[in-house]
C-alpha cells in the first residue's frame, strides 16, 4: 500500500516537474527599405511563422533602432551605423546575416545642382542624423568641400522628409534611401549623390542580435539564413509575385519602381571573400556571421 | 500488503491533495506572474519607448523647461512611474519630475531599459536610457532616469501573492479540517463501532450515512442475532441431557466446580448423591430402550419435584442421575431429601397399562470430607452407590473410608488379576478325591490360585467374586477348562491315566452363549468323562431353565456333573431330579461338626437320599482321622480335605498320587 502511494507521489511529482518548453517567439524590428524585402517576403509566405520568428515594421531606422534600444525586440535589421550606435550605449549585439550592400539605395536628393550647392550661403539639409545619413552627408561635405557653417542640419525620419517639396529660394538636401527617394523625386528632387557613385562609403544593411541569442536559438537563426536566401533567390526569379507580396512594405510603390529599387542594392547574403575582408574592419566578423 | 491505519491513509489523501493544491496554486502563481510581468514589461517598455521618442526629437540642449510639463503629464498621469530625471552629458540634474534635485534616488541603481527581463521586473526601481542629442551632425547624449511606483508594483504581484497565499493556507487548513472530520465522523468513527461491535457483538451501533457501512453494520446484526440464537441452542445443547433435560455431565462438571470454588471461600459443604436404578437393564432389555427412555423421563420429573429450588439434578448417562445438594449443614436434611425421592418412587408407575415398580440405589459423598475435586466427589459417590447396591439395592449409603480401602483393594485385585492372566501367573492346583474304602486316589478338584511374584499365592476367596463381577471369571473359566483338558491329555498314557478331574463353573459363565461349544471343542482329544463339572446351588437359582439346556449339554458331551456344596443353600431336591448330576458334594460345614449328632443325621439323610438316586458322594472338608472313620461307617464313598492333602501344584500332587496309590 505504501509503494503504491510513494508511487503515486513519485508520478505528482513528475507531473509537477514537467514544464510547457514552448519555443519562444523571436522578434526582428525593421523598417521599410528595400535591401530588407527577403524579410517582407517570408513574412508574407509564413516562412517566418514557420520558425516562430515575427517582423515588426517601423517607419523608419531610428524607430526601429529604438525598439531594439528598449528590448522590445530580439533583432533588428539595421546599417552599420545604428550597429555602432547600440554598441556605443552598452548593446552587446552582433551582425548573424548580411543582407544587402546600398549600391544607389542611399542618395542625397536636392532641388539645386552641385554648383548652386556650392555656391549657396544657406543649406537645409533634411536627414535622419542618428542614422548612415549623418554619414553619408559627411562623405557627401567632406567629397565637395561644404562648409558645415552654411549648413542647418534637420532631423526628421524618413516618413516626415518625402513629404518634403522642392522650393525654389532655399538650397535643400535631402538624405534618403529607396523607396523614400521615389515620392521625393516626384516632389521635384533629384540624386546630387548615392551610394553607387560614393566609392568612399559602403553602407552594409544586416540582420543583428543579441550576441547570446546566437548561442541559444542557433538552429532557428540558421533556419532564418535559409529563409532570407530561399526568398533572396524567390524574389529574384520571380519579382512580379514577390511584389505583390512585399509591395504593402515599401509604401505601395509601383511595380517598375520596385523593379528600379532593387537595382540600387546588391545582395550579399552570400558575400565575396573581398567583401568580407573589406568589412571585416567595420567589426563584421565573417566567423561569427551565419552563412 | 503491509497495513495501514486509514487516519494514515487520509494523512497520505490528503498529503497528495495538498500537493496537487500546491502545484496548481503555483502553477497559477506562476502564469499569473508570468502575464503580469509579461504586461508589465510591455507597459514599461512602451512607455519609456514614447519618453524617449518624445525626447529624442524634442529635447534641445538647455530646452528642458520647454518640456517640463509634459515629463510632469507622463509622470502624474501614470501609475507605474513615480519621478523621471533628465540629466546631461555632465552628469548634472537638469530635471526631476517630483521637484527633488538633490536626492538624486540615491540607493537606487538604475539598469538600462534594453535589459530590462521579466526575472528581475518586480524588483527593478529605475530604468534609464540616454538621448541622442547633435551639435550639427556630432552627437552627445544626456540620460533619462525613469523611476518607477515601488508600491504600485508591489500590488500587482507581490500584494496579491501574499493575499491568495494566505487564502490558500486558510482554505487548506479549513479543508483539511473539514475533511478530517468528514473522514473521522463517516469513516473512521463507523469503522470503530464495526469493529467494537465485531469484537464484542455488545452493542449494535446506530445506523450509518455511508451506505456500505451501514449494509456492514445490518448484516452484523443479523449474523450476532443468529449467532446469539445458535450459541443458546448450542449451549442448552452442550449443557442440557436431550432426552430428560436436566443438566449434562459438562454442565454438573462445571456446576460442581463453581460450587467448589464457591465453597472454598465460604468454608461451606455441599452434599452430592449418585443415584443409579435398580435393574434398569432388565427394563431396557424386556420393552426396549424408547420405553426405557419413558422411565428415564418419568424418574427426571421426580427427581425434579424432589429436591428444593436451588438443588442441581443432572443425568450423567443411562440411569446414572447426580443430585447436588448446597448449602446442607446435616445428614437430616440429606435424608429428607432421599426420602423424598423413595416415597415418590414408591407410587408404582404405569405406563402402556402395566405397572411398575422402579426403585433406586444411592451414593452419597460430601464435600469436602469425601473429596475435594468433581472427580473424587463422583468417584466416591459412586463407589457408595455401589455399596447401597450390593446392600440389597433400592437403599442409599454414605461414602466412607472403608468403603474406599474396599474399592481400592478390588481395583487392585482387579489390576492383579489382568496382569496375572497377561503374565500367566495363574495356576491349577489339585486338590485329591480319596476313595474311602481303598484309600486311593482316584480324581482330584482342579482350583485355581493366583500366583503373584511379589504378593505371593493370593487367595482364590479374594479374586473370584471381582472376577464375577467383571465378568473376568468367563476368561479365566475358560483358562481353567483348557489347563485341566491339557493336563488330562497329558495324564492319559500315564499312571495317573484314571484320574478325574473337576472344575468349577461360575453362574457368570453360563451368560456366555458359546459355553457348550467351547467344552465341545476342549474335550474332542480326551476322554469326555474325565471332566467334571462341578455346580453350586447358587449358580441354579436365576434363569434355571435355560441353565439347565446347556448342563444338559454337558452331559451330552459325556462330562460328569457334581452338586457343589450341597446342604448349605437351598438343597433343593428338585435339582437333583431334573438335573442328571452324578455326584453329590456334602458342604466342608457338615463335615467340621461331625460330633453334632444333628449333622450326622443330616449327612446320613443325604447319603441316603443318594443313594437312592444313585449318586456318588464326596465328603468336603475332611481334616482329622475321626471324620474318615464316621463317613467310612456311613459308606460314604469319597472324601476330600487336608486329611489326605491341602490343593497342591501338579507335581507335588503326581508325587502324592504315587506314594498314596503305589506303596
Amino acid at each position: 500500500m505504501i509503494k503504491i502511494l510513494l508511487y503515486l507521489f513519485f508520478i505528482l511529482f513528475l507531473f509537477t516537474s514537467c514544464t510547457q518548453n514552448e519555443t519562444k517567439e523571436l522578434k526582428i524590428s525593421t523598417n521599410s527599405w528595400i535591401g530588407y524585402t527577403p524579410l517582407f517576403y517570408a513574412q508574407k509566405k509564413g516562412y517566418l511563422k514557420d520558425i516562430n520568428i515575427k517582423l515588426i515594421t517601423n517607419v523608419s531606422l531610428a524607430e526601429s533602432t529604438a525598439f531594439y534600444d528598449v528590448g522590445k525586440v530580439d533583432m533588428l535589421t539595421a546599417t552599420q551605423h545604428e550597429y555602432y550606435s547600440l554598441k556605443n550605449t552598452g548593446h552587446d549585439l552582433i551582425p548573424i546575416i548580411l543582407l544587402d550592400r546600398s549600391n544607389g539605395g542611399d542618395m542625397v536628393l536636392s532641388n539645386k545642382n552641385i554648383t548652386q550647392i556650392k555656391k549657396a550661403k544657406k543649406i537645409y539639409t533634411y536627414l535622419e542624423i542618428d542614422s548612415i545619413n549623418a554619414e553619408i552627408i559627411e562623405d557627401f561635405i567632406k567629397f565637395h568641400q561644404l562648409d558645415k557653417k552654411n549648413m542647418e542640419f534637420i532631423n526628421k525620419d524618413q516618413a516626415q522628409i518625402q513629404d518634403l517639396r522642392a522650393s525654389k529660394n532655399k538650397t535643400l538636401l535631402v538624405v534618403t534611401y529607396s523607396p523614400y527617394d521615389i515620392t521625393l523625386k516626384k516632389h521635384g528632387f533629384h540624386v546630387v549623390a548615392s551610394t553607387k557613385n560614393m566609392h568612399s562609403i559602403l553602407v552594409i544593411d544586416a540582420l543583428y542580435a543579441k550576441n547570446k541569442l546566437l548561442k541559444t536559438h542557433k538552429k532557428r537563426l540558421q533556419d532564418l539564413k535559409n529563409i532570407i536566401d530561399i526568398s533572396i533567390t524567390e524574389i529574384q526569379n520571380n519579382p512580379h509575385s514577390s511584389y505583390k507580396l512585399v509591395k504593402s512594405f515599401l509604401g505601395d510603390i509601383s511595380y517598375n519602381e520596385y523593379v528600379e529599387s532593387l537595382k540600387l542594392i546588391s545582395w550579399i547574403n552570400k558575400p565575396s571573400h573581398k567583401l568580407l575582408e573589406r568589412i571585416k574592419s567595420m567589426g563584421y566578423d565573417e566567423n561569427r556571421l551565419i552563412q | 500488503m503491509k497495513n495501514i491505519s486509514i487516519k494514515f491513509f487520509t494523512f497520505i489523501v490528503i498529503a497528495i491533495l495538498f500537493t496537487s493544491g500546491m502545484y496548481i496554486f503555483y502553477k497559477f502563481y506562476l502564469d499569473s506572474k508570468n502575464t503580469t510581468e509579461h504586461l508589465l514589461k510591455e507597459n514599461i517598455q512602451y512607455n519609456l519607448l514614447d519618453i524617449k521618442y518624445f525626447l529624442n526629437k524634442n529635447l534641445k540642449k538647455d530646452n528642458v523647461n520647454q518640456l517640463k510639463a509634459y515629463l510632469n503629464n507622463i509622470v502624474y498621469s501614470n501609475e507605474i512611474i513615480s519621478d523621471m530625471h533628465i540629466i546631461n552629458q555632465y552628469g548634472k540634474l537638469l530635471y526631476a519630475t517630483d521637484g527633488d534635485k538633490v536626492a538624486f534616488h540615491q540607493k537606487t541603481h538604475c539598469i538600462a531599459i534594453s535589459n530590462i527581463t521579466e526575472f528581475n521586473l518586480f524588483n527593478q526601481k529605475c530604468y534609464t536610457f540616454q538621448i541622442k542629442l547633435f551639435n550639427k551632425l556630432t552627437p552627445y547624449y544626456y540620460t533619462a532616469n525613469i523611476y518607477l511606483n515601488s508600491n504600485y508594483l508591489d500590488s500587482l504581484l507581490k500584494n496579491k501573492m501574499i493575499k491568495y497565499t494566505l487564502l490558500f493556507i486558510t482554505y487548506i487548513i479549513i479543508f483539511v479540517i473539514l475533511l478530517w472530520f468528514i473522514v473521522q465522523q463517516f469513516i473512521i468513527s463507523p469503522l470503530e463501532q464495526l469493529r467494537q461491535f465485531a469484537y464484542y457483538s455488545s452493542k449494535v451501533p446506530k445506523s450509518f450515512l455511508i451506505k456500505e457501512f451501514e449494509s456492514i453494520r445490518y448484516s452484523l446484526k443479523l449474523t450476532f442475532q443468529r449467532l446469539k440464537q445458535e450459541q443458546k441452542e448450542l449451549y442448552k445443547l452442550s449443557t442440557q441431557d436431550p432426552l430428560s433435560g436436566l443438566y449434562n455431565r459438562l454442565s454438573l462438571i462445571e456446576k460442581m466446580n463453581w460450587l467448589i470454588s464457591k465453597s472454598k471461600r465460604s468454608q461451606a459443604q455441599f452434599v452430592l448423591l449418585f443415584l443409579d436404578l435398580d435393574n434398569f437393564k432388565n427394563i431396557n432389555d424386556s420393552r426396549g430402550h424408547e420405553f426405557g427412555d419413558k422411565v428415564l423421563k418419568y424418574i427426571a420429573k421426580i427427581l425434579i419435584a424432589s429436591v428444593r429450588e436451588n438443588d442441581i439434578v443432572s443425568r450423567l448417562g443411562g440411569d446414572e442421575f447426580v443430585i447436588i445438594l448446597p448449602d446442607i449443614e446435616d445428614n437430616k436434611a440429606i435424608l429428607e431429601v432421599i426420602k423424598r425421592i423413595q416415597i415418590a418412587l414408591k407410587e408404582p408407575v404405569e405406563f402402556e397399562n402395566s405397572k411398575y415398580h422402579i426403585t433406586c440405589s444411592i451414593g452419597i459423598a460430601i464435600y469436602p470430607k469425601d473429596g475435594k475435586s468433581v472427580i473424587d466427589l463422583l468417584k466416591n459417590a459412586d463407589i457408595a452407590m455401589y455399596k447401597a447396591k450390593a446392600l440389597g439395592k433400592n437403599n442409599f449409603h454414605f461414602f466412607t473410608e472403608n468403603l474406599n480401602v474396599e474399592v481400592q483393594e478390588k481395583i487392585k485385585i482387579q489390576r492383579l488379576m489382568y496382569n496375572a492372566f497377561e503374565n500367566n501367573h495363574f495356576q491349577l492346583y489339585y486338590q485329591p478325591k480319596v476313595d474311602i474304602k481303598t484309600n486311593k486316589i482316584v480324581g482330584c478338584e482342579a482350583l485355581i490360585r493366583l500366583i503373584d511374584p511379589k504378593q505371593g499365592v493370593i487367595s482364590p476367596n479374594k479374586f473370584i467374586s471381582i472376577a464375577e463381577e467383571n465378568n473376568f471369571i468367563t476368561p479365566l473359566g475358560e483358562w481353567i477348562m483348557t489347563e485341566a483338558v491339557q493336563q488330562i491329555k497329558k495324564w492319559e498314557l500315564t499312571e495317573f491315566k484314571h484320574i478325574h478331574i473337576s472344575i468349577n463353573v461360575s453362574a457368570i459363565q453360563f451368560k456366555d452363549q458359546d459355553l457348550l461349544q467351547k467344552f465341545r471343542k476342549a474335550i474332542q482329544n480326551i476322554d469326555p468323562s474325565k471332566l467334571d463339572i462341578e455346580l453350586t446351588e447358587s449358580v441354579l437359582i436365576n434363569n434355571f431353565a435355560k441353565k439347565l439346556q446347556t448342563i444338559q449339554g454337558f452331559k451330552e458331551l459325556g462330562l460328569t456333573l457334581s452338586l457343589d456344596d450341597f446342604g448349605t443353600g437351598y438343597s433343593s431336591l428338585s435339582y437333583l431330579k431334573n438335573i442328571p448330576f452324578d455326584t453329590l458334594k456334602i458342604d466342608k460345614s457338615f463335615i467340621d461338626d461331625l460330633k453334632n449328632k444333628k449333622d450326622q443325621s443330616f449327612i446320613n439323610m443325604i447319603i441316603t437320599i443318594a443313594d437312592e438316586l444313585g449318586l456318588q458322594v464326596i465328603a468336603e472338608g475332611v481334616e482329622h482321622k475321626e471324620q474318615l472313620e464316621y463317613l467310612k461307617k456311613i459308606n460314604c464313598a469319597q472324601y476330600q480335605g487336608y486329611y489326605c492333602s491341602r490343593p497342591l501344584p501338579v507335581k507335588e500332587f503326581e508325587k502324592l498320587f504315587k506314594e498314596h496309590n503305589c506303596p
